[in-house]
């Protein structure tokens, strides 16, 4: 008893409890679900034996049966579409405005925490708002388009299947602005000013400075960003619930509203799980590329 | 001395009165907000059955099957509960809900034969009764009057077939004031599967029979709409609500919704409104109009199934002030105390006559997306009508013969 006493005091006993916190953290909730959601994608699950373990096992037949969806190969598009329109833009803006708020002028730092507000707010707020301007027969942004005689004709953002998707897309850039912005700046700032002096003094202009000095450094902030963004991107759930709903004919649906609606709507709760499990794999390829991108900094 | 038999007096009846209140308590789950249907309905009853208390807790529509589903499998499912009329074949096929012929046969209250059949189908499965409904609701066509004289329409004469109904859209459509011809629900959600239901019986198919010469004539008709814009863009998004709010704003001169947006469109309606059936393909055809509301079920698990019942004939005996109370359409063939606006009351009145139940069917949500679907791919010109309904009918034909 004293020893082990002792060795939690001061010893590798101390090591191993707060090992063991941590990992008991992540088995509870991380680990579990996880495998309990793989559990599922692999048997016969509806809403009545939800609690219960003994439910039918079925194989891979829930991954077969949502690849011969007909509509699966569109929703695997209309999601590498979401995340990759939306990535870019959120990236090269935030990055944009990060460079822009980093140079030396008045209420530049009171500027750049407005931005927040936007991240501030629930999707599920920023989704009403832009359903609003999106809309077809009154929304402000199809009365700018016309008035302004950029459109002949309203524009029917959320109900037109050719539309709806980067109706959808416009509004998740918006609300990834900030986020991408602040993290951006924050990596921005921890580059010494000299080095830039320095190479002001060698004759290099701002684009070859921006080349040469900001991109290197910034190499493991852009890869977290990404990484991060990615993974935000794809639980993008309210923003896609409050405005389209996937619709119209499941032109803006993608996988992750996809595996809800099996879920709670027609309660193919297997169904739903398969797709998520496929989320999960791609999410674990992108965190991979994230602790590899990460790793630079500590040889710094 | 007169002190303590005071308390004594005081102590005897108090305890007097704790033994009368050894009552049942009843759980109930209900949709409803603090200002409607069983909130309102729980004081009166709980004063008429002084041995009887209510415990009500209120469940997001939306989460209502999946809460009730979870609570049966863990044990802690309510008494009584509200339950939307299409879900009822899939709770009660599962023995999870109370049977209730037997008691309905002996009840002095509740007339089997008073019950209109498309609500009384909604609450049978396998033959036996599995809830009484509180009350129901349909769709008609509400029309603007005004807006029918300032086109030279008789608003007297309102549309009764299709070609009238697109006739008159038309004639009313004016896109310089922002006005549609029409408002409707084609939304990818069941509420749109509820729109389109009608239609089709009334050409000719039912759920479980959709890729009909009906079924392509009527998308082909709700096409022509969408195309000719004579209906928004948005009817492929809009709930039934925000169509018919669109009515009231007078942005539509037409809309096809249920009586329970009256409430609405008394307060904000600012023209004269009216009611009329759903219009039929041609003269002569049959008459269908989609069916609405809940029912209210004992679990099948309930400790207090005859207090449960007691509760189930009170509400039922409540049908002749549904329309004016809670906004629904009498589920019986009861008659209405003084309905309000009543020319538009006798329209839901009998346009209830012809209002067919969803199903039944225990996976009716599989059935109703495979519906929605179709409606969606085929106004959105992803595939035409026959391709979309063809589709539709092999993922019906999948879930009916499993």
């Amino acid at each position: 008893m004293q020893g082990i006493i002792r060795t939690i005091r001061d010893g590798s006993g101390f090591d191993i409890l707060l090992l063991g916190f941590a990992l008991l953290y992540l088995v509870v909730f991380s680990a579990f679900p996880i495998v309990y959601n793989i559990i599922m994608s692999l048997q016969t699950v509806d809403m009545f034996t939800l609690t219960s373990f003994n439910r039918p096992f079925v194989g891979l037949q829930n991954y077969y049966d949502i690849f011969s969806q007909p509509v699966a190969g569109t929703i695997f598009w209309n999601t590498v579409k979401f995340v990759v329109l939306s990535i870019v833009f959120q990236l090269s803006i935030g990055f944009g405005l990060a460079l822009f708020f980093q140079q030396d002028f008045p209420g530049a730092s009171y500027l750049r925490g407005l931005f927040l507000a936007g991240w501030i707010m629930p999707a599920l707020v920023v989704g009403a708002i832009w359903k609003w301007l999106f809309a077809g027969d009154f929304g402000v942004i199809n009365y700018a388009l016309t008035s302004l005689g950029i459109a002949d004709e309203r524009i029917f953002w959320l109900s037109d299947p050719n539309v709806a998707l980067y109706a959808v897309i416009i509004a998740n850039i918006w609300l990834g602005i900030p986020f991408n912005m602040i993290l951006l700046s924050v990596g921005l700032a921890s580059i010494p000013r000299d080095v830039y002096e320095a190479a002001e003094l060698d004759g290099a202009g701002a684009f070859e400075r921006f080349r040469s000095i900001t991109l290197p450094l910034m190499r493991a902030q852009l890869g977290a960003v990404i990484s991060l963004g990615v993974i935000f991107t794809l639980q993008q759930f309210d923003l896609i619930a409050a405005l389209t709903q996937g619709g119209p004919a499941d032109s803006s649906n993608v996988a992750q509203y996809w595996s809800w609606q099996f879920s709670f709507q027609t309660y193919e709760i297997s169904l739903g799980s398969a797709v998520s499990v496929l989320m999960i794999i791609f999410v674990i390829v992108v965190a991979a590329v994230y602790v590899r991108s990460t790793r630079h900094e500590h040889s710094y | 001395m007169k002190r303590v038999m005071k308390w004594i007096a005081a102590a005897s009846l108090f305890m007097s009165g704790a033994a009368q209140a050894e009552s049942v308590t009843l759980d109930i789950w209900t949709i409803d907000r603090p200002d409607q249907y069983m909130y309102l309905l729980k004081d009166e009853f709980e004063q008429s059955h002084p041995d009887i208390k209510l415990n009500i807790k209120t469940v997001q529509f939306r989460d209502m099957v999946n809460d009730l589903a979870r609570a049966t499998a863990t044990g802690e499912s309510p008494d009584v509960t509200y339950i939307d009329n299409p879900e009822v074949a899939l709770f009660a096929s599962r023995g999870l809900l109370l049977d209730l012929s037997p008691m309905l046969a002996e009840s002095k209250v509740i007339k089997k034969e008073d019950i209109f059949p498309g609500p009384l189908s909604s609450v049978t499965w396998d033959g036996k009764i599995y809830g009484i409904p509180r009350g129901a609701n349909t769709i008609a066509l509400y029309y603007n009057a005004d807006m029918f004289k300032a086109k030279g329409l008789d608003p007297d004469n309102p549309p009764k077939t299709w070609d009238e109904l697109y006739a008159a859209a038309k004639k009313l459509n004016d896109p310089a004031k922002n006005i549609y011809g029409l408002a409707f629900s084609a939304v990818a959600t069941e509420e749109g599967t509820f729109q389109f239901l009608p239609w089709l019986q009334m050409a000719g198919g039912d759920y479980n029979k959709v890729d009909t010469e009906g079924g392509i004539k009527v998308l082909d008709f709700w096409g022509k709409l969408l195309d000719e814009k004579l209906a928004s863009p948005d009817t492929l998004i809009r709930s039934q609500f925000d169509s018919t709010g669109t009515f009231n704003a007078g942005n539509a001169a037409m809309a096809i919704s249920g009586p329970w947006e009256l409430p609405r469109m008394g307060r904000e309606a600012k023209f004269d409104y009216r009611a009329a059936l759903l219009p039929i393909p041609q003269e002569g055809a049959t008459r269908a109009s989609a069916l609405g509301e809940g029912d209210n079920v004992i679990l099948a698990k309930s400790e207090h199934p005859k207090e449960a019942f007691i509760l189930l004939e009170f509400l039922y005996s409540k049908m002749p002030d549904v329309w004016n109370r809670f906004g629904f359409v009498p589920a019986a063939n009861v008659k209405s105390n003084d309905p309000k606006t009543p020319a538009i009351y006798a329209v839901f009145e009998e346009s209830m006559k012809y209002a067919r139940n969803r199903g039944p069917h225990p996976e009716w949500p599989k059935i109703s997306k495979a519906i929605y679907t179709a409606i969606q791919s085929s106004l959105t010109h992803q595939s035409d009508a026959k391709t979309a309904l063809g589709t539709a009918q092999k993922q019906i034909d999948a879930v009916l013969n499993k």
